[in-house]
Order: C-alpha cells, then structure tokens, then sequence
C-alpha cells in the first residue's frame, strides 16, 4: 500500500477520537526512534502506546493497562501487547489474569484482520483477529491512537478495508475459500474498494459525508443504532452479509478464542490458575463495587467483548460474554423511587430498561409483574389499582362459578366439560411438583391452579386448555399468591401467547420460521447446516418457543428470565435471539458433530438446566442490537408475543376440536 | 452399509395426555418409575440396545406429547419410524375410543410406504390401578379392536409396576425389524427374516 491511499483509513471517528481523549499523535514519531534491549536484534518500534487496556470482567475499573507496540524485523511486521508490572487498577486482578492476556510478539501474517470500534462515549478498542480465526481480547485505547495504529500497519503491510465494514481492515489476502465463506468476505469487492471506486473510500477525503452522522453523533440510548445506519450506508446490496461478518467475528471467531486461546493458556501457565478466583470477579454480584462499576460502564453503549474469559472449568462456558454487565435484581427501595406519591410509575421505559438488565427482587416480584404484564397500566394510581383488583375480583368469581355450578348431572351431558377437566386435572398434578410452593399430597396450590385453569378455558372457551399452559400460570400463581390476580395476569400474558396454543400451531411456527430467518442472518453457516440436515423447521426448539425456556431453566430462573423478557426492552422478541444466542453457543459442537434432526433434538432437549442464562442473555442482547432493523425485518408483524394483528378473540380452528 | 442402515429401529409411542407413555418409555429403558413426570412438550426419546436373533440393535423409543393440537409436529417426529405403539388407560374410556384416531393420524403424517402392513402394537396401561376395579375397558373388548386392525400385538401393561413392559417392547422391536424388509436382503444371512415374523407370531399374538 502506498502512502498517498493513508486517508482511506481515516474518518471522522477516528479523528474526533483523537481529539477526544487528547491522543498524542506525536507518539508515533518519538516512539519510533526508541528501541529497548528487550526487542530482538535488528527490531525497530514503530508504533508505541501506553495506557492500552484490557477488560477482563467487563468493569472498565478491572481493567489490565499495558503497553502496545508494532515492531518491525526485516520485512516482517509484530505486534506486542504487555500489561504494566505491579500497576494494577484493581488488586483483585492477579499476574497470572496478566499474563493470561500478554500478547508476545504475534506476527502480522499470521493476522486476518483488526476491527476498530469507536463508540460514541467510551474509549475506542480493537479487535485483532488471527488467521486461524482466533482473536485476542478487545484493546482499549484510553488515550486514543487507534488511528494511528491503523496508519502505522499500513505503511508496512497489506492493508485494506472491508467492503462489508468500513471498521474492518483487512490484512491478508483470503485464498482459502472457505475462510472467505465463513467470514462472508467479498474479495473482489474488497479490492475495488482499495482502488477508490466505493464512496467509502471518500469517508476521509470529505468528513463531512459519510461517517459522521452515523459514528460521531450519538446519545446514549441510540449510538447502536446509529452505528448501524452508518453501517449501513457502506453495504451496497445484502443486509444480511453485512450482519454476519459482524456477528461471526464478535462470535464464532471470538469464541473460539475463548476456548482454544484459554485452553492453550491454561496449558502455558501450568496448574497454578485458580479458576474459582476468576469466577468470583467476574460474578461478584455481592460486591460493593458494583453499581460503580456499572456506572462506569453505562457509559459505553458497546461496553463489549470481553473475548477471552477464561473462568470455569468448562470451556464451553469460556465464549462470548460480551453484551451489558447485568446488575443485581431491582429491590424495594428503588422500586419506591419510580413512583410518584399517588403510585404512578413515572418512567416504565426507565423502569423496564432497569428490570430488563437485573431482573426484580423475589419479594418485590409480586408488585411488579402485573405491570409488566400490562394487567396494571403505568400511569395507573395506587386508587386506581386497588379498585381494578377489586372489580376483577368480582369478575373472576363470576366466570368460576360457570363452571363452579355445573352439577354431576349436567356435567354428565357436557363431554367438553368433562374433559377439560379432566386434562387439566392430569396436568396440575404433573406440574412443578418438585417446588415446595406445589409439593406434597392434596397441596391447595395444586387445586388453585386447576381453578384458575379451568376458569380460564370458560373465559376464552375458544381456546380453552392446552399442554403448556399450566406451566405458564405455574410461576405466576407462585409469584402472585392471590387466585384472582393470578388469574387475570396469566389472562393478560395469555393475550400474547395465546397463538401458541392454537390448535393449528401457528403461533409457534410464525416464531420458528422467525427464528430460522434470525439464525440465517446472524449466523449463516449455521443456517446452511440446517438447512443440508433438514432441521429448518426448528422443531427442536419448539419447547423453548412454546412455554418459553419454562422447562429449561431452574424455577428462580424462569422468573428472572420471564421479566427480562416481558420489559419487551430492545425487543417484544427477545426470547427469538435467546434461542439464537443458545444455538450459537453449541454451534460447533452441533456441526462438528454432525447432528441429524433427531440426535439435535435430543440434544437441544437434554441442554435443560445447563444453559448459563446470564450469558445467555447478555448474548441475546448483543445479537439484537447487532441484528438491529433487519433483525426486526425478521419477524412478521402479529409473531407472538406480539398482540395478534386481528381480534385476539378469534381463533379459527374450533370446529373439530374437542378440547 | 445396508446392515448398518439397520441398526437402528425407530418407534412412536402415541396416545392419549397421560397414559402413561412417558412411564412407559422410562420404565423400559431405565426400569424406572417416577409419579413426577412432566407432560411431555414437543418430543423426546430414549434409546436402548436390544438383541433380536443373536443380532444387536439400537431402539430409538420417541415420546410424544399426548394432546390432539400437537399433532402438526408430527410430520417431523414421526418420519422415518419402523413400529407405532398405541397406548390407552384401561381406566379411561376415551383413551380406548381415541386409539383410531391415533393410529389414523399416525399412517396420515408418517405416510409408510406399506400402510396396510405398517406394524402397530398396542398397549392397554395402568392395570395396577385400584387392584384392576377401576377400570372400563376389558380385555376382550381391546383385542376385539386390535383384531379388527390386522391383528395389532395388544399388551396389558402397568409402567408403574413394571408388569409385561419388556415383554411388549420385545414385540415392538421385532415388529419394527420386520417393518424394513427391502433391506433384508442386504444382510448377512445370520439374520433368518422368515424365523422372526415367525416367532413373532408365537410371542407377540395374545
């Protein structure tokens, strides 16, 4: 590369960046002329930045700093990363977390590519991914440089910018074609880019054009989204090939990192790695800390990928933590503080965003839900809901005793009756018995939920019961302790996930074919896997789908699982990108595995209650905000939990169905 | 290759919300019984390794959920099967009645090559109920239907006691065995194919 074509690598971010946090752009100029014994013979330091971080528990306070370095020997280009010596930011943080993430001499030919992130408050990092498909832990740049950084690699090696992404610089040529594939790289096009011929490349002779509005413009709450549209004015004609070359490096790529990368490590540093101490800072949900901590990095809409994160012994558990920290459950107090004095909630949107990244404390739980529920409006007062309950009270004792009034003689006449109750009867008693709350012989609970079951299937008769339900209602009546209320709030959750239980299914399947077209834009290879197997259908996570993850998870999981869903925060279908994030957390083992339909479903069924749902759900998260519009696009209008597109009332498929 | 294609016998167990199939299942492969099965959603299954003729095979037994909506799924499930068990509860009445509508559903969305001869077996569960005075459908009346069927295997069986579930899921698996005849003629001739439908029915005819 030459050095007239040094602009195409610049833009706005870059420069405002720099600005930012006052970079020295000297650095580069007097570093290069320093060299120190430790280099080998013949070496000369190119580039040379301080204060370049790692983030290994995703709390910017945990940060290992050290120093960045690009060394030239002969022709050949290396890169270095060493962490400071005793100058920890946080004590916690052991030699060994160091050397862990030290990064010895990696030669450029051995680098695929490098990915820039400027988010639009934070510190802007860098992801460096190898050949070999593996990449090393995000760097931040705490006084800026990465341009710099860029510039200086170009000037010694081939160096170009993905057509695909103007934050991903190419480094070496992809001959292996399906290396090409799975990173959805577009060489020619790549190289017609490098020529000048896309107007991505006159992002750095005209700031004024293309990045700006997308990068250097952003707000808290939306700089995601304008990244996107920023990304998006770069990508020429599939929206889907851009996705995946995102997603794959942030995943698959990043994941493999994780386990390969670790696992070496391990091997490198010997037994003395205490894993438990890793485990503990990374979910050191009881430290004081932590709400700091958390501030710190509310700043960072990206906050991101921690690639390697090296903490149990499980190395399938090592992947891609990498969406927001999650915060400890929302309690009583700050309940209290989103209420105005007569008990509005004043900011649901606050209140929701709040629940969707720590979920809500047990006893706090009770208050809660029926709003999120939209049993109980927002806006409503403590007056307001207080009478609400009682009319309903009235209201529930009335359609009970529908059914409640049926004599053994007319019962005898009324198969449908009959039957109901007698499913419903099989079911309750199959249903969550193992929890104290249900256990036990001629337990009350039980026959609550029989009652609220059947009152149910006479309030919307047209639906009536199905399997599924009563593990639905199950943590609700649990959570609610009150028949009436519990019923109406599985009422009111029932208005999304009725189509579930329809008897042609097609709720589920809108969700599946969802689900399928989510997965073939966020992870294509995966998608084309299924495809080849005949797994397109999804039926495999039809249990996931149809009582949401319920027999997935531990009870107190569910709950927490359930209220970060139905915040509908980023999304009403968070629970789709749940799926993905799990699918993707086994897509090795299900391709390198060569799963057919039946041993995947097997599978996917035998993964209930060893799926990590706090990574999973910082996974999900990330992959819709990285999926973004055409993640959305995904979904047709009316997918449960959607509400139903026409009257919710309506279910079609009554006349031969008996029960 | 042919032989190995063969290893693997895949059967459906369909029925009625709570049968019993699960227990079923459980109770043949783990000799196991638990009150505390869940109701079955979507599809599962469990294998064993089973010795028919001095030969091994692996039976793949799939659990199905048991209410009439679920039924669309089945075109993915039941794909590919070798032997469809039909289960009722001799103590209830409708169980016995859906067994038509069951297997009729079954040939509809498996669509057999043969299904005039598509092996069924059929299993009346829960036998241990009450010492047997709570039940509704005798015995007679069971294999009345069973022979009105093509002659279907018929079994009483209590999955919770463990009475006559090897015996039927011996008769399952050779049903399914000889559910594959094309593809008797690749193997080796240890396997005697006319010996089986022989003993099949001496063992398995009630």
């Amino acid at each position: 590369m030459h050095e007239n074509e040094f602009h195409d690598l610049s833009d706005d971010a870059d420069y405002e960046a720099s600005i930012q946090h006052g970079s020295a752009s000297m650095v580069r100029t007097s570093s290069s002329k320093q060299s120190t014994s430790s280099e080998p013979e013949g070496s000369e330091i190119v580039y040379w930045k301080d204060n370049v971080a790692i983030h290994p528990t995703q709390y910017a306070s945990e940060r290992i700093s050290g120093r960045l370095k690009l060394i030239k020997q002969g022709a050949s280009l290396f890169m270095t990363w060493i962490p400071y010596k005793g100058h920890n930011s946080n004590a916690r943080l052991s030699e060994k977390d160091k050397n862990l993430y030290t990064i010895r001499a990696v030669s450029f030919s051995e680098i695929r590519s490098i990915r820039r992130h400027s988010p639009a408050l934070g510190w802007q990092y860098i992801i460096v991914v190898l050949s070999s498909g593996l990449a090393f832990a995000p760097l931040y740049f705490y006084n800026g440089g990465v341009r710099e950084f860029v510039a200086t690699i170009k000037q010694h090696v081939n160096l170009i910018r993905s057509a695909e992404d103007a934050n991903v610089f190419l480094v070496n040529d992809f001959q292996d074609p399906l290396q090409r594939t799975l990173t959805s790289l577009d060489l020619p096009r790549a190289v017609s880019i490098s020529k000048g011929t896309s107007p991505s490349v006159l992002a750095g002779e005209s700031p004024s054009s293309t990045d700006q509005d997308g990068l250097a413009v952003a707000s808290l709450d939306n700089s995601s989204t304008n990244q996107h549209k920023g990304k998006q004015k770069q990508k020429h004609n599939d929206p889907a090939h851009d996705i995946s070359i995102q997603v794959l490096e942030k995943f698959s790529l990043v994941t493999r990192f994780a386990r390969e990368t670790t696992s070496q490590l391990f091997r490198e540093h010997g037994s003395g790695f205490v894993s438990n101490e890793r485990e503990k800072l990374v979910h050191n949900s009881n430290d004081p800390h932590k709400v700091v901590m958390t501030e710190i990095t509310k700043e960072d809409p990206h906050e991101v990928p921690v690639a390697s994160d090296p903490l149990a012994s499980e190395l399938e558990k090592l992947s891609m933590v990498w969406g927001k920290p999650r915060q400890g459950p929302l309690g009583f107090e700050e309940w209290a503080s989103f209420l105005d004095s007569e008990g509005r909630v004043l900011d649901s949107g606050a209140l929701k965003k709040r629940i969707f990244y720590g979920g809500v404390e047990d006893g706090v739980r009770k208050e809660i839900w029926p709003f999120l529920l939209e049993y109980h409006a927002y806006d409503s007062t403590y007056a307001e809901r207080e009478y609400l309950v009682a009319t309903k009270k009235v209201e529930y004792e009335t359609i009970k005793n529908q059914w409640k009034s049926i004599k053994p003689e007319q019962a005898r006449k009324f198969t449908k009756f009959r039957e109901r109750k007698s499913l419903i009867e099989k079911d309750v008693v199959r249903t969550d018995r193992s929890i104290s709350f249900y256990d036990g012989d001629d337990n009350p609970n039980v026959t609550i939920l029989r009652d609220i079951l059947l009152t149910y299937s006479f309030y919307n008769f047209d639906l009536g019961y199905c399997q599924g339900m009563s593990d639905l209602l199950s943590p609700i009546l649990f959570v609610i302790r009150d028949e009436s209320e519990a019923f109406w709030c599985f009422a009111s959750l029932m208005e999304r996930l009725g189509p579930n239980f329809n008897r042609d299914q097609n709720g589920n399947h809108a969700q599946l074919f969802a689900l399928s077209k989510l997965v073939e834009i966020l992870d294509s290879p995966l998608h084309n896997y299924f495809a080849q197997n005949d797994c397109l259908n999804y039926f495999f996570c039809f249990r996931w789908i149809l009582i949401q993850f319920k027999r997935e998870f531990e009870y107190d999981m569910v709950l927490l699982l359930w209220e970060v869903l139905w915040t509908h925060h980023l999304s009403e279908h968070l629970h789709l990108y749940v799926c993905v994030a799990v699918l993707k957390r086994h897509r090795t083992k299900i391709m390198g595995e060569q799963m057919d339909f039946d041993t995947l479903l097997k599978f996917i069924n035998e993964l209930s209650g060893h799926i990590d749902l706090d990574a999973t759900l910082r996974d999900a998260e990330a992959l819709c905000i990285c999926a973004g519009e055409n993640g959305a696009a995904c979904i047709p209008p009316g997918t449960p939990p959607s509400l139903p597109i026409q009257d919710a009332s309506v279910y079609p498929q009554l006349e031969d169905e008996v029960l | 290759m042919a032989s190995r294609r063969r290893m693997l016998l895949k059967v459906i167990i369909l029925g009625d919300s709570g049968v019993g199939k699960t227990s079923l299942m459980n109770q043949y492969v783990n000799r196991k019984f638990s009150n505390q099965y869940k109701a079955t959603i979507g599809a599962d299954f469990l294998t064993k390794e089973v010795q028919i003729d001095d030969r091994l095979f692996t039976l793949q037994i799939w659990d199905t959920a048991g209410q009439e909506r679920f039924q669309s799924l089945g075109v993915a499930f039941y794909r590919g099967a070798d032997c469809c068990v039909l289960v009722y509860d001799v103590n209830v009445q409708k169980s016995f009645e859906n067994l038509n509508n069951w297997r009729e559903e079954f040939l509809i969305q498996a669509s057999p090559s043969d299904p005039e001869n598509f092996p069924f077996v059929v299993l009346g569960n829960k036998i241990d109920v009450d010492g047997g005075n709570s039940r509704v459908v005798s015995e007679k009346k069971a294999k009345a239907w069973c022979a009105s069927k093509g002659n279907i295997p018929y079994f009483e069986t209590s999955a919770k006691e463990g009475f006559n579930v090897e015996a039927a899921f011996e008769c399952i698996a050779k049903n399914a065995l000889k559910n594959e005849p094309e593809e008797d003629i690749y193997l080796p001739d240890t396997i005697d194919v006319g010996g089986g439908q022989q003993q099949r029915s001496t063992g398995c005819e009630c």
